[in-house]
C-alpha cells in the first residue's frame, strides 16, 4: 500500500502521461497504417492473449466513438478510459486545494478489494473476460 | 528482550530483511518488552525468493504485487498487460527489495 501521497500522485501522473502517449502513438499508427508492436509479454511468450490484451484497441475505438465495438474488443477499455479521464482532473483538484482525497480514495479501494466479497466476483469476471479474449483470438 | 532470543529471531528471520536494516532491528528488539516475544513469533513474513519466482511467472498479471499487499498497483499492472511489459521487467529486479520493505513495515507494527 502506498502511504506516501507524493509517490502516489507522481505514479498516477506518470501512468496517465504514459497512457496518453501510448494512445496517441497508436492513433497515429492506425491512421498511417503502421500498427504498434505487441507489448504484452504473455502474448509474446505463450501466444495467448492476457486478460487485458486489446484494451488499447478498445480505448482507441472509444476515442472514435464506437462504444459497442469497444465493448466487443475488451470491456476493460472502459475502465482504463475512465481512470485516464478522471485521474488528471482529480490530481489537479487535489493539488489546487492541497487535499489528499485521491490518496484516501485509493486506500479505501485497496481495503475494499482485499475483501473476498469484492475480490472473488471481480476475479471471476476477469477470468470470464480472459476466456472470452482467448476465444476471440485477440 | 534477552539477547539470545533476539539473535535466535535474527538467525531464523534475517533473510526477510535488508542486511543494512538488521543492526537497527537488533537494537530495537533488545529494547522491546519480553511480553511481545509471543506476538513476534507469530508474524508471517513473505519470502522474497518466492515472490521473485511469482514475479517471473505471473508478473504480467500483477500477481506478485497482489501477494505483497499492493492491491492497487496489482490492479494497475493487471489492466495494462503488466505496464506494457516494461513494469513487469522492472519489477523482476525491484520486487525482492520491496518485499523486504513490506516485511520491515510488518515488524514495525509490533515494535512500535
Amino acid at each position: 500500500m502506498i502511504y506516501n501521497s507524493k509517490r502516489l500522485y507522481l505514479f498516477f501522473l506518470a501512468a496517465c502521461i504514459a497512457g496518453y502517449g501510448w494512445i496517441f502513438y497508436n492513433f497515429q499508427g492506425m491512421q498511417s497504417g503502421n500498427l504498434a508492436p505487441d507489448v504484452c509479454l504473455i502474448k509474446r511468450m505463450a501466444h495467448i492473449p492476457c486478460p487485458s490484451c486489446g484494451s488499447s484497441r478498445a480505448v482507441l475505438a472509444l476515442v472514435q466513438g464506437h462504444f459497442v465495438q469497444s465493448f466487443y474488443i475488451n470491456p476493460i477499455g472502459f475502465i482504463i478510459a475512465l481512470i485516464m479521464l478522471i485521474a488528471p482532473i482529480w490530481i489537479l483538484r487535489d493539488f489546487t486545494r492541497t487535499e489528499r482525497t485521491l490518496l484516501k480514495f485509493y486506500q479505501s479501494i485497496e481495503v475494499l478489494l482485499k475483501r473476498p466479497t469484492w475480490s472473488i466476483p471481480l476475479l471471476l469476471m476477469l477470468l470470464a473476460n480472459w476466456i472470452w479474449n482467448i476465444a476471440k483470438g485477440l | 528482550m534477552d539477547a539470545q532470543k533476539v539473535d535466535l529471531f535474527l538467525m531464523t528471520n534475517g533473510k526477510y530483511f535488508e542486511s543494512h536494516q538488521l543492526l537497527h532491528i537488533r537494537d530495537r528488539l533488545l529494547q522491546m518488552e519480553d511480553t511481545k516475544w509471543g506476538i513476534l513469533q507469530t508474524i508471517q513474513f513473505k519470502d522474497p525468493t518466492i515472490i521473485l519466482i511469482v514475479s517471473l511467472l505471473g508478473g504480467g498479471l500483477g500477481i506478485d504485487r497482489f501477494m505483497i499487499g499492493d492491491t492497487g498497483l496489482g490492479v494497475g499492472k493487471l489492466l495494462t498487460c503488466g505496464g506494457f511489459g516494461i513494469w513487469t521487467i522492472i519489477d523482476w529486479f525491484l520486487i525482492m527489495g520491496i518485499t523486504r520493505e513490506k516485511n520491515l513495515a510488518e515488524l514495525q507494527q509490533v515494535l512500535y
